[in-house]
């Protein structure tokens, strides 16, 4: 199978829709970019759900074999195909980037998301049509996403749900300056799949939450944060952005870094 | 290089490592340690933040060269990259694929689900049975501050019906997903797979508490028959040092927050 054969199905080039993303840029893999607006539920809808029965962004397809879970994901393309390894060679370095990249999926960016819909999205979300929303959220195929999503939509995070994620990404951003500290890179001294997974949901920390991450309390991450945001392959991901509000808050960090 | 591995009872995380050491056929220095009684967090094993805040939850620990390792899946990866051929990963990109995202299934979804439910079954009467102070005196060391909080739960015995029934459902879930999976192979991916340690290790002990979950499923039976002859699994269960090494089991993977 050649690399015209990779279709990926994502929403803006961040999070978990970047993550696959990024790593086929690095890798050189030509792909067909398919942009589905994750607000308008497009996932949901049946066109999507024939390729993707999940019901989820990002998801791939190679040849006729279709692929989600944007880890994975990333995995697989370091894999199949050729181009700079995003991989370090050392098994302990390999099982760190694995690590640090469940601890972002499963423990620090569930927070981070937590914050963003009740602060952003949220509230945007629900100025739409009642009806409308509630036939989205019963399309949604995975009962585990619709509990997600209705807590999304509907702001239904506690306090002490709220607080609890604001405490993690205070300790997740303390966790990642002291790695950053000991590594040139998240999991080991090589730019890898660990730093494509987490530069996604970090790049915004600076312009956020500028009083925690700034050169003086977090030297690490910034530093980090600026030698990946000059990478090419990070400036060309944002050229498939169509949300201007997405963009604006990573396109001072490139031009900056560069 | 040495390793060095502190391990749990055979079930659960430590029953997926300890097997997965033994099919990559490498040699590492056993260390059994009680994890229901905290001792990863003090005492011999190696601190290490990747431990501390392990999303798994209290797990085995292998050290190697300095590096203390937690979270069985990738412990599992590290044993296959570090003896390449033994198995534990198909060596086809697409099939690896399938592997990693049945895993990340099995301890996203599933674990929770399990962990709680044994948990309440079998380690809150442990630690209800000790005294307040020996009991915070036990988790005093214990960095994470989630994690910490599951070990109270755990000794309160609180899980609420909401989690209970969604832990139950996950653990259904997991048996009829594996039967289906099952049909025309012996193994997960077809082939012998770190996928099939790891679900045998969080489904299996499933069966004493949730048995109607395994009624009627043949290849699931046959299935958990067929992980249980390997060698390397048998020779799992001879480090146990209980009478019920399948029920040992300590605060692990939290519910996911989002629902």
């Amino acid at each position: 199978m050649t690399s015209s054969d990779v279709t990926l199905y994502h929403w803006e080039p961040n999070a978990n829709s970047g993550k696959p993303m990024l790593t086929l840029i690095e890798k050189g893999v030509a792909f067909n970019s398919h942009y589905l607006d994750l607000l308008s539920f497009d996932q949901h809808k049946p066109e999507y759900l024939a390729i993707n029965p999940m019901g989820t962004i990002p998801a791939m397809t190679h040849g006729g074999r279709l692929l989600n879970e944007s880890t994975a994901m990333m995995e697989y393309v370091e894999e199949a195909f050729p181009g700079p390894s995003m991989m370090p060679d050392d098994p302990v370095d390999r099982w760190r980037v694995r690590w640090w990249m469940k601890y972002l999926d499963q423990w620090l960016c569930p927070s981070f998301s937590m914050i963003g819909w009740s602060i952003f999205i949220g509230p945007q979300v629900r100025a739409r049509d009642p009806e409308e929303l509630k036939a989205a959220i019963d399309r949604i195929p995975l009962p585990e996403r619709r509990t997600a999503w209705r807590k999304a939509i509907y702001g239904l995070f506690s306090e002490e749900e709220l607080a609890e994620s604001t405490r993690r990404v205070m300790l997740g951003i303390a966790k990642l300056e002291e790695a950053l500290g000991q590594r040139e890179y998240l999991g080991s001294d090589q730019y890898s799949l660990a730093d494509i997974n987490c530069f996604n949901s970090a790049y915004g920390l600076p312009s956020m939450q500028p009083d925690d991450v700034n050169d003086a309390k977090t030297p690490n991450i910034m530093r980090w944060l600026r030698a990946v945001a000059r990478r090419p392959a990070v400036r060309e991901t944002w050229t498939y952005s169509r949300v201007p509000r997405f963009a604006e808050r990573i396109i001072p960090l490139i031009e900056e870094a560069a | 290089m040495a390793l060095t591995l502190y391990h749990g009872e055979p079930t659960g995380p430590s029953l997926t490592v300890l097997a997965a050491l033994f099919e990559s056929g490498l040699q590492a220095d056993l260390h059994p340690i009680d994890l229901a009684m905290a001792e990863r967090h003090g005492g011999a094993v190696p601190r290490a933040f990747e431990v501390d805040y392990s999303v798994e939850g209290e797990g085995s620990v292998l050290v190697v060269g300095g590096q203390a390792m937690s979270d069985s899946v990738f412990i599992g990866c590290y044993l296959d990259d570090a003896a390449p051929g033994c198995g534990l990963r198909p060596t086809d990109p697409y099939a690896r694929w399938e592997m990693m995202a049945w895993c990340r299934w099995m301890i996203e979804r599933v674990a929770p689900g399990a962990a709680a439910l044994a948990n309440i079954a079998w380690t809150t009467p442990r630690l209800a049975a000790l005294d307040d102070a020996s009991f915070e005196q036990m988790v005093a060391p214990i960095a994470s501050q989630d994690l910490a909080v599951r070990w109270r739960d755990t000794r309160a015995g609180s899980l609420s019906d909401e989690h209970r029934a969604a832990s139950e459902a996950r653990v259904r879930e997991a048996t009829q997903k594996i039967e289906d999976r099952l049909e025309g192979r012996d193994w997960l991916m077809g082939a012998f797979s770190l996928a099939d340690l790891e679900s045998y290790a969080w489904v299996a002990p499933m069966r004493d508490l949730l048995p109607d979950a395994f009624a009627d499923k043949p290849r699931l039976a046959a299935w958990l028959e067929r992980v249980e002859a390997r060698p390397s699994v048998q020779r799992a269960f001879a480090q146990a040092r209980s009478a019920e090494p399948a029920h040992a089991f300590a605060p692990g993977p939290e519910i996911n927050r989002w629902g």
